[in-house]
């Protein structure tokens, strides 16, 4: 592996605004904790009409990132003109209801087929499943019901990608593009779909135990002139990032997730891989837990090594 | 803040329904030739669309069951030897050691449905069947693919979904990357594939694929009143980006410079774009300011132009908008009238179309432009391949959810 790619960060970054939500996970017999995004999405929504489209990954985005927003009070003009959206979404998660009656619809014979998927199984497709399930999607929502008109940064799937929205967020910081950067990720686990892809190993037939994490989180950053002159509460201190990558052999045996915190001498040790990981656990520290320094180290089974220094204030 | 540096193109690789080698897609583009036919790769039944632009993959040296992965892996070879044509120092040989990166737009993790309705019976994998490919494949696998077979990109992978726009974006970022010194050089481009039961189906539940099934070379028609949706197509297409003193120094052919990037939200409609276009207008705003042109700078537009009934009025409204009088001079021409439309890929593989023709002093037509709208009102280059000096070309793309993305790119030589 090369030597870590250095952020570069030039101007001192400050986080001036966090907002996070994590659902409690399903208990044993329900589907999911969906109802719950649900309800702390309301808020922030502009028109009620929109939650038809929005899936659990759109609730989450949409209620961390206005969090976030209303934390480092943010004005409509500067959400609208001025800030930046660099979002990072978990694996797409389909809804099992749906697919399930697509599914069921298109079997003849104890097989799929085509015939009856086109006709019978289309019949039951519910257009907005399209809508619930894109990647873009939280983008969309957090720009339609903040007001932003960007510019964007959306990418995925993993916590290591989370690394790369938050380079694209320093440089339009650096360069003046922005004012303001939302940096957030998001992650719906709690799908039969997205928790196959982690219960998954090399061994065909073998899928393993999977318990995930729904969560959505942003930071709020600018550079510390830029707070200042917004007379913006600092609540944190970026010190350094570096991330560095060797690509994994994704046809193999997946290399071992390993995930830590440590903050204020404490080292806290994560168990589970998820994208919204850094920006959860940074909102938590920087939302009153306390002071110091905040260290976030991450190794991916995509191949990405990334080390960040956070001073929280 | 370091010297911005000035950013070229100098390799091109695309895997496209129209071919997979430059000069061949050159010439079909300039033929006006249209690579619609119904779907092959599965059978659509009685799907409401059953016509799509299809790649002919039988030649590609990688078969994978998601088949933008083999797209992107074949279009990143081309697009390295490409610009290792000539007597250019090789990339591998050159950049040894020193990092360059990938940035990449991909398509949808979908499913597959013979496969779910297997899960779904008994949720575990079938044996004897590869379990990283059963199902699913995530689609981030595509450039780790690509990353493993050229061990030279180090940097982290920058993955793009956003939708439509993603292509572009993905090359607007990695030209961003290395103009301001965070990366030397990089792949940018996209790969997608969603010619399959749910893709298509899925494009079907929201009405937004062509149903023009009885002429399909027909049915991809921008700016023409009897558009009815988006001819879905599939492939890939990737650019080698670096600075222009390193070109130099390799002794590369440099196709162009990109000079602008910009997107932007339209903080609208989920399927509908702003009305007035204010989105599309703001991302070209923002390349052009980016670039430091203005609009009189354009010398021709290639259009997201999808072909369908809003896209369509609502780009030619947000052009007119940024080029005033101006808009009466400057040819805009769809690649998806051809090719169709290739949603995560189309950015970079109708980019490559555009500097392409725009290097041996042509336009590509728009076909099929018959009636034209009254709505649509700009120079659409309906009548066929137009010659025409092109120095400064703005390519745009548009996505479902608002997300909007434009480049520019100036020509060598001008």
């Amino acid at each position: 592996m090369d030597a870590p790619l250095e952020s570069g960060l030039h101007a001192p970054l400050v986080v001036t605004g966090v907002g996070s939500l994590v659902l409690a996970p399903a208990r044993a017999g329900e589907e999911d904790p969906s109802v719950d995004a649900a309800r702390e999405v309301a808020p922030w929504l502009k028109s009620k009409k929109m939650r038809k489209f929005m899936g659990k990954q759109d609730q989450l985005a949409v209620a961390a990132a206005g969090r976030a927003a209303k934390d480092a009070a943010l004005d409509e003009r500067t959400l609208r003109e001025r800030t930046g959206l660099y979002l990072c979404v978990g694996h797409i998660p389909f809804e099992r209801a749906q697919i399930e009656a697509i599914a069921r619809g298109s079997i003849q014979a104890d097989e799929f087929c085509m015939e009856r998927f086109s006709t019978t199984a289309f019949e039951r497709v519910n257009p907005l499943l399209t809508f619930r399930c894109l990647p873009n999607m939280p983008a969309f929502h957090v720009s339609l019901n903040l007001g932003m008109r960007g510019p964007y940064f959306v990418t995925y799937p993993c916590a290591g990608q989370f690394y790369l929205a938050l380079e694209c967020a320093t440089a339009a910081l650096e360069s003046g593009e922005v004012d303001v950067a939302l940096v957030g990720a998001v992650a719906d686990q709690n799908n039969f779909l997205v928790a196959y892809h982690f219960r998954r190993t090399s061994d065909s037939r073998k899928l393993t135990a999977w318990e995930g994490i729904d969560a959505g989180a942003f930071l709020c950053l600018e550079t510390r002139d830029g707070a200042r002159r917004r007379n913006a509460e600092v609540k944190a201190e970026l010190l350094s990032s570096e991330v560095s990558y060797a690509a994994p052999d994704s046809w193999g045996e997946s290399r071992p997730f390993a995930e830590s915190v440590t903050f204020a001498g404490v080292k806290t040790v994560a168990a589970k891989p998820t994208a919204a990981s850094l920006p959860v656990s940074l909102s938590h520290a920087a939302g009153g837990a306390g002071k110091g320094e905040f260290v976030h180290q991450l190794s991916t089974a995509g191949g990405v090594e990334a080390t960040s220094r956070w001073r929280v204030v | 803040m370091s010297r911005r540096r000035r950013v070229v193109i100098t390799g091109v690789g695309i895997v496209s329904p129209l071919g997979h080698e430059l000069t061949e897609f050159r010439r079909n583009l300039l033929s006006g030739l249209s690579a619609a036919a119904p779907i092959t790769v599965f059978d659509p039944a009685r799907l409401p669309t059953r016509i799509a632009a299809q790649v002919d993959a039988s030649s590609l040296p990688t078969q994978t069951r998601d088949r933008k992965i083999a797209f992107g892996l074949a279009a990143t070879r081309a697009a390295i030897a490409d610009a290792d044509g000539g007597d250019a120092l090789p990339v591998a040989e050159y950049y040894a050691g020193t990092g360059g990166g990938l940035s990449l737009g991909i398509g949808l993790e979908l499913f597959s449905m013979p496969d779910m309705v297997k899960f779904l019976e008994r949720e575990e994998i079938p044996a004897g069947v590869h379990a990283q490919t059963f199902l699913q494949t995530p689609s981030d696998v595509c450039a780790h693919l690509i990353c493993r077979e050229h061990d030279f990109l180090r940097a982290p992978p920058l993955v793009h979904v956003s939708a439509c726009a993603a292509a572009t974006d993905a090359i607007g970022t990695a030209f961003r990357m290395i103009r301001d010194g965070r990366r030397r050089w990089m792949l940018a481009g996209g790969a997608d594939s969603m010619i399959n039961p749910m893709g298509v189906g899925g494009f079907c539940a929201i009405e937004a694929t062509t149903r023009r099934n009885h002429e399909p070379r027909r049915a991809s028609r921008p700016f023409d009143r009897d558009r009815d949706g988006f001819l879905l197509g599939e492939g890939a297409g990737l650019l080698v980006l670096e600075t222009l003193d390193d070109a130099q120094a390799r002794g590369a052919r440099i196709y162009g410079e990109v000079s602008g990037y910009g997107n932007s939200f339209d903080a609208y409609g989920i399927s509908e774009p702003h009305p007035e276009g204010e989105g599309a207008l703001l991302a070209m705003q923002r390349a052009l300011a980016d670039a430091g042109l203005h609009p009189e700078d354009i010398s021709y537009i290639n259009a997201h132009g999808t072909s369908t009934p809003k896209n369509d009025v609502v780009e030619t409204r947000a052009i007119r908008r940024l080029l005033g009088r101006h808009a009466e001079r400057v040819p805009v021409s769809s690649t998806k009238s051809m090719i169709g439309h290739l949603i995560s890929a189309a950015g970079a593989v109708e980019l490559a179309a555009a500097i392409l023709c725009a290097e041996t002093g042509w336009v590509h037509p728009t076909i099929n432009l018959e009636r034209p709208d009254p709505a649509c009102d700009l120079d659409y280059v309906a009548e066929g391949a137009r010659r025409v000096k092109v120095e400064t070309i703005l390519k745009n793309s548009f996505a479902f959810g608002g997300q909007n993305a434009s480049l520019v790119i100036r020509m060598a030589g001008c």
